[in-house]
């Protein structure tokens, strides 16, 4: 009896389990999908909109938040000022973009593409070299770290939406841990976040933050500072990087941006929505690592 | 064995529609005007972090149900009103402060709601 039945049954759990695999890997890879409306305030120097939109039921509420859409075309299409439909696609990685982006109302469109991308530095210039204040309360500028590569991204501390500050400072985290095995490239390089909010992320706030993403050991602070400027520098700082950022009922909406400076202090390279931490990391260590293979081939150079 | 398998997927389904049940029916205990309006806080504030799964955070926020069943709170603190109260307005490590964003009145109400998660 039990012979006559064990083959379909085996052949019946097979196709089950087949069929769950599918089913789970199908969910898990998927990206989850948002209807956004709203207004383009601007363009970024990496081609995302930055879209003040309705409520995204389901994901968020209305804000003024950066969008990458994946047709590149579209970045050149688009104006500041024209109202957009489109598909939001959110990745299980955290990632998202846009698709299927409609212009449905150009009669607000501003006659430059983006007061952003023709203010921002382009690749090769020098980063302006503003003072910072840092977790410690010690003033900082961009000039202290030449020599080393620098990653930079911008966050606040009070920002609620995983996809976006706590991602940035985890991906962070993670990469400060990846080059802490590697003294040689952990000696070329260095972090730095900078806050939106300085009237919120004062130095003991940025210290707390910071211990938190660095499991509480101050010593990681002397690879990775947490820094804040007044209002006018912030300013400036955000017109040299191309970043956007608003304050709405006392929080803070801003592009997603990372710059990579190389020990000289010049822009590399920037990065937007779409990225990893392998991605940032492997750039950086790239970058001091050419750094430091120029030096030694002009210190040879000299020697000749 | 026919038996044996039509059993199993007897008990799969109603295992299936007891989690669903029992998922359900947390979300209705105890409920007045302040824990329905601190359970729509909640969805809008606090379920992408405590209720989704986001790999891409340094540390996974604890699930809060049954947050006040435990005499202390995944911090190791005690589990009180007034230290729930403390950690949405300040932050604890990683979870960001929400100071200037909730208003005294909803921190009363996500507390509330809180409660009824058992």
């Amino acid at each position: 009896m039990a012979s006559r039945y064990q083959a379909p049954v085996c052949l019946f759990l097979a196709a089950l389990t087949a069929a769950v695999i599918v089913f789970t890997s199908a969910c898990v890879a998927k990206p989850r999908q948002y209807s956004l409306k709203g207004q383009v305030m601007d363009i970024s120097m990496t081609g995302e909109l930055i879209v003040k939109h309705d409520d995204i039921p389901g994901f968020m509420p209305a804000m003024t938040m950066p969008y990458k859409p994946r047709d590149p075309g579209v970045s050149q299409q688009v104006r500041a000022g024209d109202l957009i439909a489109a598909t939001l696609m959110v990745a299980t990685n955290g990632n998202y973009w846009i698709e299927d982006v409609r212009i449905t109302d150009q009669s607000g469109r501003t006659a430059a593409r983006s007061a952003m991308v023709t203010q921002a530095l382009r690749v090769g210039e020098k980063a302006p070299d503003l003072p910072l204040i840092n977790q410690d309360g010690k003033t900082l500028h961009l000039s202290d770290f030449r020599g080393k590569a620098l990653l930079i991204t911008f966050i606040y501390t009070r920002c609620p939406m995983p996809a976006f500050c706590p991602r940035l400072s985890s991906q962070f985290a993670k990469i400060h841990e990846h080059l802490a095995r590697t003294p040689a490239d952990y000696n070329k390089t260095h972090l730095l976040t900078i806050s939106f909010d300085p009237k919120y992320d004062t130095a003991p706030v940025l210290r707390r933050y910071g211990l938190a993403y660095l499991d509480n050991d101050a010593a990681g602070f002397s690879h990775w500072d947490f820094a804040f400027t007044n209002a006018a520098d912030l300013r400036k700082l955000a017109e040299a990087f191309g970043l956007t950022y608003f304050e709405e009922d006392n929080q803070i909406s801003h592009s997603m941006d990372i710059v990579l400076l190389t020990p000289d202090g010049s822009v590399a390279q920037y990065w937007a929505t779409a990225w990893t931490a392998a991605e940032l990391e492997e750039a950086l260590r790239q970058q001091a690592r050419s750094a430091a293979s120029v030096a030694t081939m002009g210190a040879a150079g000299m020697k000749r | 064995m026919s038996h044996g398998l039509g059993r199993a997927c007897l008990a799969c389904c109603l295992g299936a529609a007891s989690f669903h049940l029992t998922g359900c029916s947390q979300m209705g205990l105890g409920r007045g005007a302040a824990e329905e309006r601190g359970g729509i806080l909640f969805d809008r504030h606090c379920a992408d972090c405590h209720d989704e799964s986001n790999p891409d955070l340094k540390k996974q926020p604890p699930k809060l149900t049954g947050l006040f069943r435990s005499k202390l709170l995944p911090s190791g603190s005690p589990a009180t009103d007034e230290q729930v109260r403390n950690t949405i307005v300040n932050g604890r490590g990683t979870m960001p402060a929400f100071d200037r964003r909730l208003r005294e009145q909803d921190v009363d109400d996500l507390v509330k709601y809180l409660h009824t998660l058992r």
